[in-house]
């Protein structure tokens, strides 16, 4: 365990060592909360009662949850692995008594930690100046299972994420193109951070229920506000943990074949 | 009862069997490794055609190799490029999945990477780097540390120790990406040796290191073999880090195995010329030598000439009646030429 803790440190400090880089992109986190609270803020000066369901609060709230749980969730180190595996210094993974995957998770979830650091200092800033209508919620029960589904969100995407940068073990030079794919075009779109995934027609929505997408980033969302309860909140839990043993499954099989196939290139 | 005993003889014979193997550090056995390469023609095009019609070749980088390594040898292998050397430092190393063949390391198959085993060996590639660039070496090998699971004490002995024989203790806490290659590839040597392994892979450890910075790294692995008995096998280009550190060769071309012995044996079997060195007490046609042998230089007044070794003392004995020679010494053909011959790929006739 302590090798993980070392691993996490280590990519702690990684991260600071392009200050200028953190900073601005810390400043443009901030910018982009602006822009999306005074869109918003202004679609609803227009007009009065709810917009697909969704009240002023609780637009504002899910937009403000978007950006928050994207950039925890979504944010994620491991797509470094696809580099790593084509440049060839997976080598220096390779060779040690260290597991890979646990070494990108921590890496991910080190970074994350930053991130969350970072984000609700800002957070709480941007609250004092912009003073939002926000939507807390209260039952204790929604919050803890809205943190569950996060959890559950994150290691959904490490995993997905960490096949898809596996690919180059076959062709290193087709990691980016796996990549652009499911991180932008299924995630981003499935997920429900483009728009709230209840405007789509309820079939869809009862066909989507059913992948791990809307797992990552509308489902945790949608617990916070309170919009999934009961019943339909444990089916989403256990069709979220049940593609976490699927993918962890998959992951390992790829991972053994990939390896295999592996000619550790060059030099 | 029988039936017990009968166990028991099977139980005895296994152990006695896997004792042998182990007392071998490396053994290798019909090694085989093909690689799967897809051509591709050159351009935007050959691309294209590439992707929908690849065409693929096989690429035999090793043929059936054998051998094996005692514990505490210091072997040296050596090839021309693309001859499968680290390809089977690789292989050795449990990086690449053998087509074929035997490997143990250590009593280990390579390729299942048991953490026991990958805790006793290191693979360092003069062109790879794991220290992390944006930081200093102390954070890579305070990783490493826990990564290996060093105790605590041992790490600071280790550490003070390679850092002082290897001169880095000034730039340990420096981001390496600020440091000299020299330097780096010396916190390199220690990032990869803090576990102490018993087993040393080492890829062109010297590449582009200076003349001072090659004897450093030379010295150590000299002492490292000695201090710790450990098993190195070393690829290099470098004629001066062999002739300083191995006395066992294996030369290896195509993916086959052209000499396995003594550098000494090599140079022998391979010397096929000797040197004559002529010192001329007063000037003199040096036309005249090309009828003696191949003039490899002349300033006056010597003159350095390679004749066939079994020709050699008639040779001398024509120089002497028709030069006006003030002093003349016969001598082998120097290691480094010999050496330098093999990297090219001349045929070397197997040794056994």
């Amino acid at each position: 365990m302590n090798k993980y803790l070392q691993v996490f440190k280590i990519s702690f400090q990684q991260e600071f060592a392009y200050r200028l880089n953190f900073i601005m992109w810390r400043v443009r986190n901030v910018l982009q909360i602006f822009v999306v609270f005074f869109l918003w803020d202004t679609v609803f000066s227009f007009r009065e009662g709810e917009l697909f369901g969704y009240d002023r609060d609780r637009i504002l709230t899910y937009v403000f949850g978007l950006i928050f749980i994207k950039a925890f969730v979504l944010s994620a180190r491991a797509q470094d692995v696809a580099g790593e595996i084509a440049r060839g210094d997976i080598i220096n993974y390779l060779l040690k008594p260290v597991s890979y995957f646990k070494y990108w998770l921590t890496r991910d979830i080190s970074s994350k930690a930053l991130n969350l650091i970072f984000a609700v200092f800002e957070f709480g800033i941007l609250y004092l100046i912009l003073k939002p209508p926000f939507y807390f919620q209260t039952n204790p029960f929604q919050i803890l299972l809205s943190v569950v589904a996060i959890c559950i969100a994150i290691y959904t995407f490490y995993l997905i994420l960490f096949i898809v940068n596996v690919i180059p073990f076959w062709a290193p030079e087709m990691g980016w193109g796996g990549h652009f794919l499911v991180t932008v075009i299924l995630v981003e779109f499935l997920s429900g951070s483009l728009f709230p995934l209840d405007i789509l027609p309820a079939n869809l929505q009862n066909i989507l229920s059913f992948t791990p997408f809307p797992y990552l980033i509308f489902f945790p969302l949608q617990v916070y506000l309170g919009k999934i309860t009961g019943l339909l909140l444990l089916k989403g839990i256990v069709v979220s943990l049940v593609w976490i043993v699927i993918l962890w499954f998959f992951m390992k099989w790829v991972w053994n074949k990939g390896f295999k196939a592996y000619q550790a290139y060059g030099r | 009862m029988l039936r017990v005993s009968a166990s028991r003889c099977y139980t005895l014979a296994m152990n006695k069997n896997t004792k042998e193997v182990v007392e071998k550090t490396i053994i290798v056995e019909h090694l085989t490794k093909n690689f799967e390469i897809t051509e591709k023609k050159a351009g935007l095009l050959g691309s294209l055609q590439s992707l929908f019609t690849p065409s693929k070749k096989t690429v035999r980088a090793l043929k059936s190799i054998t051998f094996s390594i005692a514990q505490g040898e210091l072997v040296g292998f050596i090839g021309p490029n693309g001859a499968g050397k680290t390809t089977t430092l690789k292989i050795l190393s449990g990086l690449l999945y053998p087509t074929a063949g035997f490997t143990q390391v250590l009593g280990y198959d390579p390729w299942v990477r048991h953490p026991e085993f990958l805790k006793q060996i290191a693979l360092v590639m003069g062109q790879k780097n794991q220290l992390w660039w944006d930081l200093p070496a102390i954070d890579t090998f305070e990783l490493n540390s826990a990564i290996y699971e060093i105790p605590s004490k041992k790490y600071k002995e280790t550490l003070d120790e390679l850092t002082t024989i290897l001169e880095v203790k000034k730039i340990l806490n420096t981001q390496v990406r600020r440091l000299s290659l020299g330097q780096r590839m010396r916190l390199e040597l220690v990032a990869a040796l803090l576990h102490q392994p018993k087993v040393l892979f080492l890829d062109e450890p010297t590449i582009g290191l200076d003349v001072v910075g090659q004897q450093k790294v030379r010295d150590f692995i000299f002492e490292y073999n000695k201090k710790y008995s450990a098993t190195i096998m070393l690829t290099s280009h470098n004629m001066d880090d062999l002739i300083d550190l191995a006395k066992r060769v294996i030369v290896i071309d195509k993916g086959q195995i052209l000499f396995d012995g003594y550098l000494k044996e090599l140079v022998a079997q391979f010397a096929k010329e000797k040197i004559i060195k002529v010192y001329l007490s007063k000037e003199a046609d040096v036309k005249r030598f090309d009828d003696i042998g191949r003039v490899k230089r002349f300033s006056y007044p010597q003159a350095i000439i390679a004749v066939p070794r079994e020709a050699s003392a008639v040779a001398a004995a024509e120089l002497l009646q028709n030069f006006p020679v003030a002093d003349l010494t016969i001598e082998e053909e120097p290691v480094e030429d010999i050496i330098r011959r093999v990297f090219k790929g001349e045929v070397v006739k197997k040794n056994k």
